[in-house]
Protein backbone atom coordinates (compact mmCIF):
# COMPACT_ATOMS: atom_id res chain seq x y z
CA UNK A 1 0.00 0.00 0.00
CA UNK A 2 3.37 2.37 -0.73
CA UNK A 3 1.72 3.85 -3.37
CA UNK A 4 -1.22 5.33 -1.12
CA UNK A 5 1.48 6.97 1.29
CA UNK A 6 2.37 10.20 -0.64
CA UNK A 7 0.26 13.21 -0.63
CA UNK A 8 -1.70 13.06 -3.63
CA UNK A 9 -3.35 16.23 -5.77
CA UNK A 10 -6.50 15.44 -7.28
CA UNK A 11 -8.29 18.01 -9.33
CA UNK A 12 -11.57 16.73 -10.26
CA UNK A 13 -13.61 20.20 -10.16
CA UNK A 14 -11.42 22.33 -12.28
CA UNK A 15 -11.64 19.78 -15.22
CA UNK A 16 -14.94 19.99 -15.41
CA UNK A 17 -14.71 23.43 -15.29
CA UNK A 18 -12.43 23.16 -18.45
CA UNK A 19 -14.83 20.73 -20.05
CA UNK A 20 -18.19 23.35 -19.16
CA UNK A 21 -15.72 26.34 -20.69
CA UNK A 22 -14.84 23.91 -23.85
CA UNK A 23 -18.64 23.87 -24.46
CA UNK A 24 -19.52 26.62 -24.21
CA UNK A 25 -17.13 27.70 -26.47
CA UNK A 26 -18.15 25.45 -29.25
CA UNK A 27 -21.61 25.84 -28.54
CA UNK A 28 -21.22 29.72 -29.21
CA UNK A 29 -19.29 28.94 -32.54
CA UNK A 30 -21.79 26.75 -34.04
CA UNK A 31 -24.26 29.41 -33.38
CA UNK A 32 -22.16 32.11 -34.79
CA UNK A 33 -21.09 29.90 -38.04
CA UNK A 34 -25.30 29.90 -38.85
CA UNK A 35 -25.87 33.41 -37.97
CA UNK A 36 -27.82 33.35 -35.04
CA UNK A 37 -26.97 36.11 -31.91
CA UNK A 38 -24.82 33.37 -30.03
CA UNK A 39 -25.10 35.39 -26.87
CA UNK A 40 -29.05 35.88 -27.41
CA UNK A 41 -29.47 32.35 -28.31
CA UNK A 42 -27.67 31.01 -25.10
CA UNK A 43 -29.29 33.49 -22.98
CA UNK A 44 -32.62 31.64 -24.39
CA UNK A 45 -31.37 28.48 -23.09
CA UNK A 46 -30.34 28.86 -19.86
CA UNK A 47 -33.63 30.64 -18.92
CA UNK A 48 -35.96 28.46 -20.32
CA UNK A 49 -33.78 25.10 -20.92
CA UNK A 50 -35.28 24.51 -24.19
CA UNK A 51 -32.32 23.04 -26.27
CA UNK A 52 -34.39 24.54 -29.62
CA UNK A 53 -32.16 27.72 -28.64
CA UNK A 54 -29.24 25.88 -29.80
CA UNK A 55 -28.45 24.40 -33.27
CA UNK A 56 -27.49 21.15 -34.53
CA UNK A 57 -24.71 22.59 -36.44
CA UNK A 58 -21.48 20.34 -35.23
CA UNK A 59 -23.36 18.43 -32.64
CA UNK A 60 -23.57 21.90 -30.55
CA UNK A 61 -27.43 20.64 -29.55
CA UNK A 62 -26.05 17.23 -27.87
CA UNK A 63 -22.65 19.31 -26.43
CA UNK A 64 -24.87 21.85 -24.25
CA UNK A 65 -26.81 19.44 -22.45
CA UNK A 66 -23.62 17.34 -21.49
CA UNK A 67 -23.82 20.09 -18.66
CA UNK A 68 -26.25 21.26 -16.38
CA UNK A 69 -27.86 24.82 -17.05
CA UNK A 70 -26.45 26.14 -13.25
CA UNK A 71 -22.89 25.10 -14.21
CA UNK A 72 -22.94 26.98 -17.15
CA UNK A 73 -24.46 29.85 -14.98
CA UNK A 74 -21.63 29.43 -12.67
CA UNK A 75 -18.95 29.54 -15.22
CA UNK A 76 -20.34 32.37 -16.53
CA UNK A 77 -20.43 34.35 -13.97
CA UNK A 78 -16.87 33.72 -12.69
CA UNK A 79 -15.63 34.77 -15.87
CA UNK A 80 -17.36 37.69 -15.61
CA UNK A 81 -16.07 38.43 -11.82
CA UNK A 82 -12.45 37.26 -13.70
CA UNK A 83 -12.70 39.76 -16.24
CA UNK A 84 -14.27 42.52 -14.02
CA UNK A 85 -11.57 42.46 -11.33
CA UNK A 86 -8.82 42.41 -13.86
CA UNK A 87 -9.69 45.71 -15.49
CA UNK B 1 -59.78 8.73 -50.18
CA UNK B 2 -57.66 5.67 -49.12
CA UNK B 3 -57.08 2.99 -46.03
CA UNK B 4 -54.00 1.87 -44.11
CA UNK B 5 -53.97 -2.01 -44.20
CA UNK B 6 -52.05 -3.12 -41.47
CA UNK B 7 -50.98 -7.32 -40.27
CA UNK B 8 -50.31 -6.70 -37.03
CA UNK B 9 -48.78 -8.49 -34.37
CA UNK B 10 -45.01 -7.95 -35.72
CA UNK B 11 -42.42 -6.84 -33.46
CA UNK B 12 -41.24 -3.52 -34.95
CA UNK B 13 -37.54 -3.09 -34.72
CA UNK B 14 -35.08 -1.11 -36.57
CA UNK B 15 -34.18 2.79 -37.18
CA UNK B 16 -36.45 5.27 -37.96
CA UNK B 17 -35.91 8.95 -38.80
CA UNK B 18 -38.13 11.97 -37.35
CA UNK B 19 -39.29 14.53 -39.67
CA UNK B 20 -39.66 18.24 -39.17
CA UNK B 21 -42.37 19.31 -36.59
CA UNK B 22 -45.68 20.11 -37.76
CA UNK B 23 -46.54 22.56 -35.31
CA UNK B 24 -43.30 24.58 -35.97
CA UNK B 25 -43.97 24.48 -39.62
CA UNK B 26 -47.36 25.85 -39.66
CA UNK B 27 -46.33 28.87 -37.71
CA UNK B 28 -42.68 29.52 -39.53
CA UNK B 29 -44.29 29.13 -43.23
CA UNK B 30 -46.86 31.84 -42.74
CA UNK B 31 -44.21 33.62 -40.88
CA UNK B 32 -41.88 33.73 -43.54
CA UNK B 33 -44.20 36.47 -45.26
CA UNK B 34 -43.06 39.26 -42.83
CA UNK B 35 -39.66 39.28 -44.16
CA UNK B 36 -38.70 41.22 -47.22
CA UNK B 37 -36.73 39.50 -48.36
CA UNK B 38 -36.82 35.26 -49.81
CA UNK B 39 -36.41 33.03 -46.44
CA UNK B 40 -34.97 29.13 -46.74
CA UNK B 41 -37.15 27.13 -44.47
CA UNK B 42 -35.30 23.81 -44.24
CA UNK B 43 -36.47 19.80 -42.18
CA UNK B 44 -39.98 20.73 -43.53
CA UNK B 45 -42.23 17.57 -43.32
CA UNK B 46 -43.46 16.62 -46.37
CA UNK B 47 -47.47 16.71 -45.46
CA UNK B 48 -50.39 17.53 -46.27
CA UNK B 49 -50.99 20.45 -44.01
CA UNK B 50 -47.90 21.73 -45.11
CA UNK B 51 -49.14 21.33 -49.03
CA UNK B 52 -52.15 23.30 -47.93
CA UNK B 53 -49.97 26.19 -46.33
CA UNK B 54 -48.40 26.49 -49.25
CA UNK B 55 -51.06 27.00 -51.38
CA UNK B 56 -52.43 29.52 -49.05
CA UNK B 57 -49.61 31.61 -49.55
CA UNK B 58 -49.54 31.06 -53.26
CA UNK B 59 -53.31 32.53 -53.13
CA UNK B 60 -51.71 35.48 -51.17
CA UNK B 61 -49.58 36.21 -54.23
CA UNK B 62 -46.37 34.75 -52.16
CA UNK B 63 -43.80 32.71 -54.48
CA UNK B 64 -43.38 29.28 -52.82
CA UNK B 65 -41.12 26.26 -54.03
CA UNK B 66 -40.69 23.21 -52.56
CA UNK B 67 -37.71 20.95 -52.88
CA UNK B 68 -37.65 17.72 -50.69
CA UNK B 69 -37.60 18.64 -47.36
CA UNK B 70 -36.75 22.63 -48.15
CA UNK B 71 -39.24 25.50 -48.70
CA UNK B 72 -38.56 28.31 -49.97
CA UNK B 73 -41.02 31.19 -49.35
CA UNK B 74 -40.56 34.67 -51.88
CA UNK B 75 -42.93 37.49 -50.62
CA UNK B 76 -42.56 39.95 -53.12
CA UNK B 77 -45.63 39.69 -54.35
CA UNK B 78 -47.70 38.85 -51.37
CA UNK B 79 -50.39 42.09 -51.49
CA UNK B 80 -53.12 40.51 -50.48
CA UNK B 81 -54.91 40.69 -46.73
CA UNK B 82 -58.00 38.01 -47.56
CA UNK B 83 -56.96 35.30 -46.40
CA UNK B 84 -58.78 32.42 -49.17
CA UNK B 85 -61.73 30.69 -47.41
CA UNK B 86 -61.95 27.33 -49.24
CA UNK B 87 -58.15 26.59 -47.79
CA UNK B 88 -58.28 28.23 -44.96
CA UNK B 89 -60.86 25.91 -43.61
CA UNK B 90 -59.00 23.47 -44.60
CA UNK B 91 -56.26 23.36 -41.14
CA UNK B 92 -56.65 25.09 -37.71
CA UNK B 93 -53.41 26.70 -37.68
CA UNK B 94 -54.37 29.19 -40.83
CA UNK B 95 -55.39 31.15 -38.01
CA UNK B 96 -51.68 32.59 -37.77
CA UNK B 97 -52.33 34.24 -41.08
CA UNK B 98 -54.30 36.63 -38.68
CA UNK B 99 -50.86 38.04 -37.08
CA UNK B 100 -49.43 38.02 -40.04
CA UNK B 101 -51.52 39.70 -41.82
CA UNK B 102 -52.35 42.03 -39.92
CA UNK B 103 -48.18 42.90 -38.61
CA UNK B 104 -47.61 43.53 -42.12
CA UNK B 105 -51.16 45.56 -43.66
CA UNK B 106 -52.21 46.58 -40.99
CA UNK B 107 -55.40 44.54 -41.87
CA UNK B 108 -56.54 41.14 -42.31
CA UNK B 109 -59.43 39.11 -42.96
CA UNK B 110 -59.30 35.53 -41.73
CA UNK B 111 -61.65 32.91 -41.83
CA UNK B 112 -62.55 30.95 -38.67
CA UNK B 113 -60.29 27.28 -39.36
CA UNK B 114 -60.76 24.04 -39.59
CA UNK B 115 -58.64 21.20 -37.96
CA UNK B 116 -59.09 18.31 -36.10
CA UNK B 117 -63.19 17.67 -34.37
CA UNK B 118 -61.76 17.63 -30.93
CA UNK B 119 -64.06 20.21 -29.49
CA UNK B 120 -64.17 24.05 -29.02
CA UNK B 121 -60.90 25.84 -29.80
CA UNK B 122 -61.87 29.09 -29.13
CA UNK B 123 -59.81 31.73 -30.87
CA UNK B 124 -61.08 34.82 -28.22
CA UNK B 125 -57.51 34.94 -26.08
CA UNK B 126 -55.80 35.73 -29.90
CA UNK B 127 -58.48 38.53 -30.24
CA UNK B 128 -57.83 39.87 -26.92
CA UNK B 129 -54.16 39.85 -27.69
CA UNK B 130 -54.84 41.93 -31.10
CA UNK B 131 -56.91 44.30 -29.02
CA UNK B 132 -54.44 45.36 -26.64
CA UNK B 133 -52.21 45.97 -29.69
CA UNK B 134 -54.64 48.64 -31.01
CA UNK B 135 -56.41 46.64 -33.83
CA UNK B 136 -60.39 46.72 -33.68
CA UNK B 137 -61.17 42.98 -33.96
CA UNK B 138 -64.99 42.28 -35.82
CA UNK B 139 -66.33 38.41 -36.24
CA UNK B 140 -69.00 38.77 -38.89
CA UNK B 141 -70.17 35.63 -41.32
CA UNK B 142 -67.51 33.42 -39.53
CA UNK B 143 -64.77 35.69 -40.82
CA UNK B 144 -62.83 37.75 -38.24
CA UNK B 145 -61.49 41.50 -39.66
CA UNK B 146 -58.54 43.12 -37.40
CA UNK B 147 -57.49 46.73 -38.78
CA UNK B 148 -55.13 48.70 -37.06
CA UNK B 149 -53.77 52.52 -37.96
CA UNK B 150 -50.94 51.21 -36.08
CA UNK B 151 -49.71 48.50 -33.87
CA UNK B 152 -48.52 49.64 -30.22
CA UNK B 153 -46.67 47.47 -27.95
CA UNK B 154 -48.76 46.28 -24.85
CA UNK B 155 -48.93 43.95 -21.76
CA UNK B 156 -50.94 41.17 -22.70
CA UNK B 157 -52.27 38.54 -19.94
CA UNK B 158 -53.28 35.08 -20.87
CA UNK B 159 -56.45 33.46 -19.07
CA UNK B 160 -54.53 30.40 -20.46
CA UNK B 161 -51.55 29.39 -21.67
CA UNK B 162 -53.02 28.99 -25.38
CA UNK B 163 -50.36 28.11 -27.85
CA UNK B 164 -51.76 29.27 -30.71
CA UNK B 165 -52.52 33.21 -29.20
CA UNK B 166 -49.02 32.86 -28.02
CA UNK B 167 -47.81 32.36 -31.63
CA UNK B 168 -50.07 35.11 -33.08
CA UNK B 169 -49.34 37.78 -30.61
CA UNK B 170 -45.70 36.91 -31.13
CA UNK B 171 -46.46 37.47 -35.06
CA UNK B 172 -48.29 40.38 -34.46
CA UNK B 173 -46.03 42.38 -31.99
CA UNK B 174 -43.37 41.76 -34.08
CA UNK B 175 -43.84 44.85 -36.44
CA UNK B 176 -45.33 46.78 -33.51
CA UNK B 177 -44.30 49.75 -31.74
CA UNK B 178 -42.63 49.65 -28.56
CA UNK B 179 -42.59 46.25 -26.35
CA UNK B 180 -45.36 43.40 -25.87
CA UNK B 181 -45.27 41.51 -22.98
CA UNK B 182 -47.24 38.09 -22.88
CA UNK B 183 -47.22 36.46 -19.41
CA UNK B 184 -48.62 33.30 -18.90
CA UNK B 185 -47.22 32.37 -22.81
CA UNK B 186 -47.48 28.69 -24.24
CA UNK B 187 -43.88 27.35 -23.52
CA UNK B 188 -44.16 24.46 -26.22
CA UNK B 189 -40.58 24.13 -28.47
CA UNK B 190 -42.53 25.34 -31.39
CA UNK B 191 -42.84 28.79 -29.71
CA UNK B 192 -39.41 29.32 -28.86
CA UNK B 193 -38.33 27.37 -32.67
CA UNK B 194 -40.97 30.46 -33.74
CA UNK B 195 -38.54 32.93 -32.04
CA UNK B 196 -35.73 31.44 -33.34
CA UNK B 197 -37.35 32.29 -37.00
CA UNK B 198 -38.26 35.65 -36.43
CA UNK B 199 -35.10 36.67 -34.58
CA UNK B 200 -32.80 35.27 -37.52
CA UNK B 201 -35.25 37.87 -39.72
CA UNK B 202 -34.37 40.59 -37.12
CA UNK B 203 -37.42 40.92 -34.64
CA UNK B 204 -36.44 40.81 -31.20
CA UNK B 205 -38.13 38.11 -29.22
CA UNK B 206 -36.98 37.23 -25.62
CA UNK B 207 -37.97 34.76 -23.22
CA UNK B 208 -39.84 32.09 -25.75
CA UNK B 209 -40.04 28.80 -23.78
CA UNK B 210 -41.01 30.37 -19.97
CA UNK B 211 -44.07 31.86 -19.13
CA UNK B 212 -43.10 35.46 -20.07
CA UNK B 213 -42.20 36.43 -23.65
CA UNK B 214 -41.00 39.87 -24.33
CA UNK B 215 -41.23 41.13 -28.09
CA UNK B 216 -39.73 44.82 -28.89
CA UNK B 217 -40.83 45.59 -32.10
CA UNK B 218 -39.18 46.17 -35.35
CA UNK B 219 -39.80 48.70 -38.91
CA UNK B 220 -38.81 45.85 -40.64
CA UNK B 221 -38.37 42.37 -41.01
CA UNK B 222 -35.96 40.51 -43.67
CA UNK B 223 -36.13 37.10 -45.34
CA UNK B 224 -33.79 34.10 -43.16
CA UNK B 225 -32.91 31.08 -43.35
CA UNK B 226 -33.65 28.47 -40.78
CA UNK B 227 -34.05 24.69 -40.08
CA UNK B 228 -37.25 23.59 -38.13
CA UNK B 229 -37.07 21.02 -35.30
CA UNK B 230 -37.56 17.78 -35.31
CA UNK B 231 -41.62 16.79 -34.37
CA UNK B 232 -41.65 15.77 -31.30
CA UNK B 233 -45.16 13.91 -31.50
CA UNK B 234 -44.08 12.41 -34.80
CA UNK B 235 -41.02 10.88 -32.41
CA UNK B 236 -43.64 10.27 -29.25
CA UNK B 237 -45.65 8.29 -31.86
CA UNK B 238 -43.13 5.78 -32.97
CA UNK B 239 -41.78 5.19 -29.39
CA UNK B 240 -45.12 4.08 -28.44
CA UNK B 241 -45.48 1.84 -31.40
CA UNK B 242 -42.53 0.37 -30.19
CA UNK B 243 -43.70 -0.30 -26.75
CA UNK B 244 -47.05 -1.26 -28.10
CA UNK B 245 -45.51 -4.24 -30.36
CA UNK B 246 -42.99 -5.16 -27.73
CA UNK B 247 -40.26 -3.80 -30.35
CA UNK B 248 -37.02 -2.55 -30.32
CA UNK B 249 -36.74 0.83 -32.31
CA UNK B 250 -33.91 3.33 -32.71
CA UNK B 251 -35.88 6.86 -33.35
CA UNK B 252 -33.17 9.27 -34.99
CA UNK B 253 -33.65 13.01 -35.48
CA UNK B 254 -35.08 13.85 -32.04
CA UNK B 255 -34.71 16.29 -29.47
CA UNK B 256 -34.46 13.98 -26.35
CA UNK B 257 -35.49 16.47 -23.71
CA UNK B 258 -38.95 17.67 -25.51
CA UNK B 259 -39.36 13.57 -25.81
CA UNK B 260 -39.27 13.90 -21.65
CA UNK B 261 -42.73 13.63 -20.66
CA UNK B 262 -43.56 10.28 -22.72
CA UNK B 263 -40.34 9.12 -22.16
CA UNK B 264 -40.71 8.88 -18.51
CA UNK B 265 -44.13 7.42 -18.81
CA UNK B 266 -43.17 5.04 -21.04
CA UNK B 267 -40.15 3.68 -18.48
CA UNK B 268 -43.39 3.61 -16.07
CA UNK B 269 -44.97 1.25 -18.74
CA UNK B 270 -42.09 -0.77 -18.44
CA UNK B 271 -40.20 0.15 -21.58
CA UNK B 272 -36.37 0.19 -21.78
CA UNK B 273 -35.07 3.51 -23.29
CA UNK B 274 -31.72 4.22 -23.68
CA UNK B 275 -31.44 8.60 -24.98
CA UNK B 276 -28.30 9.33 -26.63
CA UNK B 277 -27.66 12.42 -28.31
CA UNK B 278 -30.23 13.05 -30.75
CA UNK B 279 -31.83 9.53 -30.80
CA UNK B 280 -33.74 7.50 -28.43
CA UNK B 281 -33.99 3.44 -28.56
CA UNK B 282 -36.81 2.03 -26.91
CA UNK B 283 -37.20 -1.29 -26.32
CA UNK B 284 -40.81 -2.27 -25.45
CA UNK B 285 -41.97 -4.89 -23.04
CA UNK B 286 -43.86 -8.05 -23.42
CA UNK B 287 -46.94 -6.25 -22.10
CA UNK B 288 -46.93 -2.91 -20.65
CA UNK B 289 -47.63 -1.84 -17.37
CA UNK B 290 -51.14 0.05 -16.19
CA UNK B 291 -50.14 4.03 -15.93
CA UNK B 292 -52.05 7.27 -14.72
CA UNK B 293 -51.81 9.94 -17.08
CA UNK B 294 -52.81 13.39 -17.15
CA UNK B 295 -52.61 15.31 -20.23
CA UNK B 296 -51.14 18.97 -19.48
CA UNK B 297 -49.60 22.39 -21.58
CA UNK B 298 -45.74 21.57 -21.90
CA UNK B 299 -43.35 20.26 -20.26
CA UNK B 300 -46.71 18.32 -18.94
CA UNK B 301 -47.49 14.83 -21.35
CA UNK B 302 -48.68 16.31 -24.15
CA UNK B 303 -52.58 16.26 -25.48
CA UNK B 304 -51.33 14.92 -28.69
CA UNK B 305 -49.93 11.75 -27.01
CA UNK B 306 -52.84 10.93 -25.14
CA UNK B 307 -54.35 9.06 -28.18
CA UNK B 308 -51.67 6.59 -28.90
CA UNK B 309 -51.20 6.11 -25.63
CA UNK B 310 -53.98 4.64 -24.70
CA UNK B 311 -53.96 2.68 -28.14
CA UNK B 312 -50.69 1.18 -26.04
CA UNK B 313 -52.38 1.05 -22.60
CA UNK B 314 -55.51 -1.54 -24.06
CA UNK B 315 -53.34 -3.79 -23.97
CA UNK B 316 -51.60 -3.48 -20.45
CA UNK B 317 -51.74 -5.39 -17.44
CA UNK B 318 -53.84 -3.44 -15.07
CA UNK B 319 -56.81 -0.46 -15.33
CA UNK B 320 -54.85 2.42 -16.53
CA UNK B 321 -56.68 6.41 -16.09
CA UNK B 322 -55.81 8.56 -18.31
CA UNK B 323 -57.87 12.06 -17.85
CA UNK B 324 -57.40 14.41 -21.08
CA UNK B 325 -57.15 17.96 -19.42
CA UNK B 326 -56.80 20.10 -22.74
CA UNK B 327 -59.83 19.51 -24.98
CA UNK B 328 -63.06 18.95 -24.47
CA UNK B 329 -63.93 16.22 -26.94
CA UNK B 330 -60.67 14.14 -27.39
CA UNK B 331 -62.14 10.73 -26.36
CA UNK B 332 -64.07 9.89 -29.24
CA UNK B 333 -61.84 7.66 -30.94
CA UNK B 334 -61.94 5.69 -28.15
CA UNK B 335 -65.31 3.66 -29.90
CA UNK B 336 -63.01 2.31 -32.92
CA UNK B 337 -60.48 1.12 -30.13
CA UNK B 338 -63.22 -0.80 -28.58
CA UNK B 339 -63.94 -2.28 -31.98
CA UNK B 340 -61.04 -3.98 -31.57
CA UNK B 341 -61.45 -5.89 -28.19
CA UNK B 342 -60.31 -2.74 -25.85
CA UNK B 343 -62.09 -2.60 -22.63
CA UNK B 344 -62.52 1.11 -22.14
CA UNK B 345 -65.07 3.46 -20.70
CA UNK B 346 -64.73 7.03 -20.81
CA UNK B 347 -66.07 8.99 -17.74
CA UNK B 348 -66.60 12.75 -18.99
CA UNK B 349 -62.89 13.80 -19.93
CA UNK B 350 -60.88 10.24 -18.76
CA UNK B 351 -61.05 7.45 -20.04
CA UNK B 352 -60.64 4.07 -17.96
CA UNK B 353 -58.75 1.67 -19.67
CA UNK B 354 -58.95 -1.98 -18.06
CA UNK B 355 -55.88 -3.72 -20.31
CA UNK B 356 -56.70 -6.91 -22.34
CA UNK B 357 -54.40 -9.08 -23.24
CA UNK B 358 -54.91 -9.07 -26.67
CA UNK B 359 -56.48 -6.76 -29.72
CA UNK B 360 -58.14 -8.09 -32.85
CA UNK B 361 -58.32 -6.32 -36.15
CA UNK B 362 -61.32 -4.88 -37.34
CA UNK B 363 -62.17 -2.01 -40.07
CA UNK B 364 -62.04 1.51 -38.03
CA UNK B 365 -62.17 4.91 -38.79
CA UNK B 366 -59.65 8.01 -37.85
CA UNK B 367 -61.48 10.69 -37.53
CA UNK B 368 -59.00 13.17 -36.51
CA UNK B 369 -55.16 13.34 -37.06
CA UNK B 370 -54.47 12.11 -33.52
CA UNK B 371 -56.90 9.02 -33.57
CA UNK B 372 -55.70 8.46 -36.43
CA UNK B 373 -52.18 7.35 -34.91
CA UNK B 374 -54.21 5.79 -32.24
CA UNK B 375 -56.13 3.42 -34.06
CA UNK B 376 -52.64 2.84 -36.54
CA UNK B 377 -50.56 1.63 -33.63
CA UNK B 378 -53.55 -0.32 -31.95
CA UNK B 379 -53.39 -2.64 -35.76
CA UNK B 380 -50.08 -3.08 -35.37
CA UNK B 381 -50.23 -4.84 -31.96
CA UNK B 382 -53.57 -6.70 -32.75
CA UNK B 383 -54.06 -9.68 -34.27
CA UNK B 384 -55.36 -10.38 -37.31
CA UNK B 385 -55.82 -7.26 -40.09
CA UNK B 386 -57.02 -3.99 -39.64
CA UNK B 387 -57.76 -1.19 -41.97
CA UNK B 388 -57.40 2.22 -40.86
CA UNK B 389 -59.98 4.38 -42.94
CA UNK B 390 -58.73 7.89 -43.62
CA UNK B 391 -55.29 7.86 -44.37
CA UNK B 392 -55.62 11.47 -45.65
CA UNK B 393 -56.37 12.09 -42.49
CA UNK B 394 -53.13 10.79 -40.77
CA UNK B 395 -51.77 12.48 -43.30
CA UNK B 396 -51.84 15.37 -42.18
CA UNK B 397 -49.82 15.30 -39.48
CA UNK B 398 -47.24 12.04 -40.19
CA UNK B 399 -44.66 11.95 -43.36
CA UNK B 400 -44.66 9.01 -45.39
CA UNK B 401 -45.92 6.78 -42.45
CA UNK B 402 -46.73 3.17 -44.05
CA UNK B 403 -43.31 4.19 -45.47
CA UNK B 404 -41.38 4.49 -42.22
CA UNK B 405 -43.71 1.41 -40.70
CA UNK B 406 -42.64 -0.90 -42.95
CA UNK B 407 -38.70 0.51 -42.90
CA UNK B 408 -39.18 -1.17 -39.19
CA UNK B 409 -40.84 -3.96 -39.98
CA UNK B 410 -44.42 -3.05 -40.05
CA UNK B 411 -46.78 -5.09 -42.66
CA UNK B 412 -48.62 -2.49 -43.76
CA UNK B 413 -49.89 -1.07 -47.08
CA UNK B 414 -51.96 2.15 -48.51
CA UNK B 415 -55.07 0.80 -50.56
CA UNK B 416 -57.74 3.04 -51.99
CA UNK B 417 -61.04 3.41 -49.95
Amino acid sequence: MAEFEETRFFKVKPDREEETREIILKVYMALKEKGHNPVSQIAGYLLSGDPTYITSHNNARSLVRKVERDEILEELIRAYVREAKAM
Amino acid sequence: MSKLVIRGRRRLHGEVTIGGSKNSSVAIIPAALLGDGTSILENIPRISDVAVFAEILKDLGAVVTMDGTTMTVAPNGFVSHIAPYELVRKLRASYYLMGVLLAKFGEAEVGLPGGCDIGPRPVDQHLKGFRALGADVNVEGGVVKLKAKKLVGAPVYLDFPSVGATINIMLAASRAEGITVIENAAKEPHVVDLANFLNAMGARVQGAGTDVVRIRGVKNLTGASHTVIPDDIEADTYMMAAVATGGDVTVKNVITKHLEPVTAKLREAGATIEENGDYVRVIGPERPKALNVKTLPYPGFPTDAQQPLVAVLSRSEGVSVVQESIYENRLGYVSELVKMGAKIRVEGRTAIVEGVPRLVGAPVKANDLRAGASLMIAGLSAEGVTEVYGLEIIARGYEMVDEKLRSIGADVEVRPD
